[in-house]
């Protein structure tokens, strides 16, 4: 166990009768928000589910404009503000790119962001295949949206949910990525990778 | 409990994970990302039918890239044969990828312990975009089993190429 943090240790011990835990329960996110292991910023505790936190969606959205996207190349974006009221149609075969509302991170916990099932029996995806966090990260995270039917959203409302989870080994890799400090929607940065990939390059 | 990028190394070293080729450049905090072949299949026919094989075309993707449209179904594979006998691998795309919308599985994010392979991608874009060869594409996680493994012997074991679908046998076996 020569891997896990003090509190890592701590956390096996109050569940010492489930060593194998391995998601936190609502009731632990809440015990390790007020213990600050866990960032959720604004948190509201009725907004926690049995084993996940309902997040919002933050008023700003990106429309990707390129008829063709490239990922060599930077693709143009329009920003949308979601009108409070009257809320912003996603169109099916288009790629919007939103945001938390809340700032989310944990430097202890593994979160994998998903929607919730309300908004998955409208027919959005939230999220587009990739919907690990990083851990150490905290901000606003940037959220992929697609429809299959024409949706109408309005800003704040809870649109997915956060669940967290517990790693196995040491945990010395930081995260180098540059997404985690941007809290507003932010683009692919696929072509920055692509000038630098001596393997690509070879093969 | 999820792996950390240092434990999937020490794995790897040991043997208990198969990455083939590795790179330790390719490892994140909680996974590691691979890296997309050459080679692609998609359906010959517009309708799809469970109970029958589908026929498919199999496309090298050219060093100048190729578009996925969206409305068709592209199965890609892993450049690396990957798999552990000892861990759960669930792969996902990587972040970068969703935000070009496009998705590298559909529904089925969960990889048999055992199964060890090139993993067969089911690729869908949002809009068109561009894929290359050997573009780091997705990220595969490593989870802990509790309870007794029994490996993996399915009809997609070995596969050296995108798999299509073979649900069909489903049907002859019923």
């Amino acid at each position: 166990m020569s891997w896990f943090t003090d509190i890592e240790k701590t956390f096996i011990k109050d569940a010492s009768l489930n060593y194998f835990k391995m998601i936190l329960t609502g009731e632990e996110i809440k015990r390790q928000v007020k213990l600050g292991n866990i960032h959720i910023n604004p948190f509201c505790e009725k907004f926690l589910n049995p084993n996940s936190y309902n997040y919002r969606l933050g008023p700003e959205l990106l429309e990707v404009e390129d008829k063709i996207i490239d990922p060599r190349i930077p693709y143009k974006t329009r920003k949308i503000i979601i009108d409070s009221q009257k809320g912003f149609m996603l169109k099916p075969h288009r790629l919007y790119l939103g945001r938390t509302y809340e700032e989310i991170g944990s430097k202890e916990f593994v979160t994998i962001l998903i929607g919730r099932s309300s908004v998955g029996r409208l027919g959005l995806f939230l999220q587009i295949t990739a919907d690990l966090g990083h851990i150490g990260c905290k901000h606003c995270w940037t959220l992929e949206l697609k429809v299959v039917q024409p949706l109408i959203v309005y800003p704040f409302m809870r649109i997915g949910q956060v669940s967290f989870w517990v790693n196995y080994g040491p945990k010395d890799k930081k995260y180098l990525g540059e997404y985690g400090m941007y809290s507003m929607p932010y683009p692919s940065k696929f072509y920055k990778e692509f000038k630098n990939d001596t393997y690509r390059r070879k093969n | 409990m999820i792996l950390t990028g240092e434990k999937i190394k020490e794995e790897v070293k040991r043997g208990r994970i198969v990455i083939d080729p590795f790179d330790e450049g390719q490892i994140n905090p909680n996974s590691y990302n691979f890296r997309l072949f050459n080679k692609i299949k998609v359906y010959k026919n517009q309708i799809l039918d469970a109970k029958k094989p589908n026929e498919v075309r199999e496309i090298e993707i050219p060093p100048s890239g190729l578009i996925l449209k969206p409305d068709t179904l592209y199965l890609g594979c892993t450049l690396e044969i990957m798999g552990s006998n000892y861990y759960v691998p669930i792969i996902r795309g990587r972040s970068s990828t969703g935000r070009l919308g496009v998705f590298i599985h559909i529904t089925a994010d969960l990889i048999d312990i055992g199964s060890i392979n090139r993993w067969t991608l089911m690729m869908h874009a949002v809009q068109p975009v561009k894929v290359y060869p050997y573009m780091l594409i997705g990220q595969v996680t490593f989870w802990v089993p509790k309870g007794k493994i029994v490996l993996y012997k399915g009809k997609y074991q070995g596969s050296k190429g995108p798999m299509e679908s073979l649900v069909y046998k489903d049907f002859e076996e019923a």
